[in-house]
């Protein structure tokens, strides 16, 4: 299958910006954009939202839940132990406790449905299109086969907006 | 860029005011019922004091972090910090009220109670005016000199100052921590003078540098409100609510740590602090207290949405600051007043400091240029932008 890219490397990431709002304007699909360091304005250009913080607020809610229930059911229903007096729903002693396993519970289910909807595990090959990208380059990408003909005017806007290289290249399917 | 704000006529008169007008309530109230009138004054000037103070350490940090994206409005903490020689005077007046608040100073107690006579090296009259004019003498110095450095860049501009702040920065900061736990000890922890808790003067402090943030952000937006601050940014705004929202949970978390090691602990002459706090109507104050300081800040400004708005984080910042007078009034009132007490007594003292506040933070910010306009990191914090 013919995979052909045009791939425009910048220098600065306002350079990037310029052009990628640039390309948005007259139309251009932009295929992804890869940088040294995560880009939020980056991920607003193309259009992306994210309920990432919304699904970790929810698992930290029902971490902490589970924690504290789980605590009441040991320490108040199924085997209540009386601590120099003190209630056996010893609730402020609890805090301690939930706040260390929500931090943990939200870590590592944030980090699972990361993994699960990027679809990244352990060994997987990474398709890189310019591997300058994990130096100190800002990449974008547009797919050959959408542009219509109108590859000479989107090099000239990259050129334009100050990229310093422009090529086009054939990347391997992803997977 | 040197432009100086005017203070309109109208906001200097609302300040004075305020000042007269709580004065005549401050003199019915010392006339009617001297504890509370003192209680109310340690109180109001000791809030605010503890405003300029966390100013100063807000802008401490700043320095000393080189930050950039504050660099524009750092002449609100600056202005904060004029306030601080006046608390000293205030705080003096201290002097004929103390057997209404600390009950350490009473003769007959020194004489029959063994715990005051162990600690009455320390905590006598003459030495805590000692330490308070010493406190305050430190701090006036420092917050001068760094005030002084900054004014002086305006003029000359270059490295020098920034690097001058920065090194004044870092001693305030070395000497503030010693400073202020023992202020705090000396002022408000030896009201109940049978108690201590070691992290009591961090937890003041954090709730000094939370609300002296919190009223930085409120007057950075009414003057943004009023179109000054024209460069300011939805990155400037998340990054004060984020502060605010940082230092709310610092706050809940001294808080609560002082509050569950001694439940926890279980031990009488430390829950003595907390039995008092909970009898006689004040405990519906000790969970109000962890709900507007913690938990409403941190509800509020989690979601995205919300802390990018400025009239939230006006809210939040309002809210605060009546949080930080519960804070205060459960830790004062119950050993001095012994039962809970809101009337017009309590507004018109808190009516008139905050009237001197203001009138003395707007003759500040009006002296010197909003914007310094020759600080190193000024385009930085104009073109500041989160990523």
């Amino acid at each position: 299958m013919d995979n052909k890219h045009i791939i425009g490397v910048f220098d600065e990431e306002d350079a990037l910006m310029e052009a990628v709002h640039e390309v948005k304007e007259k139309g251009f699909r932009i295929g992804e954009i890869y940088s040294p360091y995560p880009l939020h304005e980056a991920i607003e250009a193309m259009g992306k939202t994210s309920r990432f913080a919304f699904v970790a607020f929810l698992y930290g809610f029902a971490g902490a839940a589970a924690v504290l229930a789980f605590m009441y059911y040991t320490a108040v229903i199924d085997w209540p132990v009386n601590y120099g007096g003190k209630p056996t729903n010893a609730f402020p002693s609890f805090i301690v406790v939930t706040i260390i396993i929500t931090i943990l519970t939200v870590t590592i289910l944030s980090l699972l449905t990361f993994s699960v909807r990027a679809k990244i595990y352990p060994g997987k090959a990474y398709i890189l299109p310019d591997a300058r990208s994990t130096d100190d380059k800002f990449v974008v990408i547009f797919d050959k086969s959408l542009l219509n003909g109108k590859q000479t005017e989107l090099e000239g806007i990259l050129k334009g907006k100050g990229a310093v290289e422009v090529y086009e290249k054939e990347l391997k399917p992803e997977n | 860029m040197d432009t100086k704000i005017t203070i309109p006529k109208g906001l200097t008169y609302a300040a004075l005011a305020m000042i007269v007008a709580g004065a005549g309530v401050m003199a019915y109230s010392f006339a009617t019922d001297a504890s509370r009138a003192w209680a109310n004054l340690l109180l109001n000037n000791y809030m605010f004091l503890s405003m300029a103070i966390g100013a100063s350490f807000f802008i401490a940090i700043q320095h000393i972090s080189q930050s950039g994206w504050s660099a524009m409005f750092k002449r609100v903490p600056e202005a904060f910090m004029a306030y601080i020689p006046y608390a000293g005077v205030i705080m003096l007046l201290i002097y004929f009220g103390m057997h209404n608040l600390y009950h350490w100073t009473h003769e007959e107690a020194l004489a029959s109670d063994a715990l005051i006579q162990h600690k009455s090296p320390y905590l006598n009259v003459p030495f805590f005016f000692i330490r308070m004019v010493i406190f305050f003498i430190i701090w006036t110095v420092m917050t001068q000199m760094i005030r002084r450095a900054s004014l002086a860049e305006d003029s000359h501009g270059g490295m020098l100052y920034f690097e001058k702040s920065e090194l004044y920065s870092k001693i305030h900061i070395f000497l503030l921590a010693l400073t202020f736990t023992m202020a705090s000890f000396d002022w408000i922890m030896s009201l109940d003078v049978h108690w201590f808790s070691t992290i009591f003067s961090l937890k003041n402090f954090v709730a000094a540098f939370l609300h002296g943030s919190a009223t930085i952000v409120l007057v950075i937006l009414l003057l943004n409100k009023r179109g000054y601050f024209g460069e300011m940014n939805k990155s400037h705004l998340l990054d004060f609510s984020r502060y605010i929202f940082m230092l709310c949970i610092v706050w809940g978390y001294f808080a609560f740590s002082q509050f569950m090691l001694i439940w926890y602990g279980n031990i009488p002459e430390e829950t003595e602090y907390f039995a008092h706090r909970w009898d006689g109507g004040f405990k519906v104050i000790f969970y109000v207290n962890f709900v507007i300081n913690w938990f409403l800040p941190f509800v509020f400004l989690l979601p995205q949405v919300l802390n990018k708005n400025k009239n939230v984080v006006m809210t939040i910042a309002v809210l605060l600051i009546a949080g930080q007078w519960l804070d205060l009034y459960e830790q004062i009132f119950p050993v001095v007043v012994h039962h809970p007490v809101f009337g017009i007594q309590e507004i018109g003292f808190f009516i008139a400091f905050a009237g001197l506040f203001i009138f003395i933070t707007a003759k500040a910010l009006a002296a010197a240029p909003l914007i310094p306009y020759k600080h190193p990191y000024l385009e930085e914090s104009l073109h500041h932008h989160i990523h």
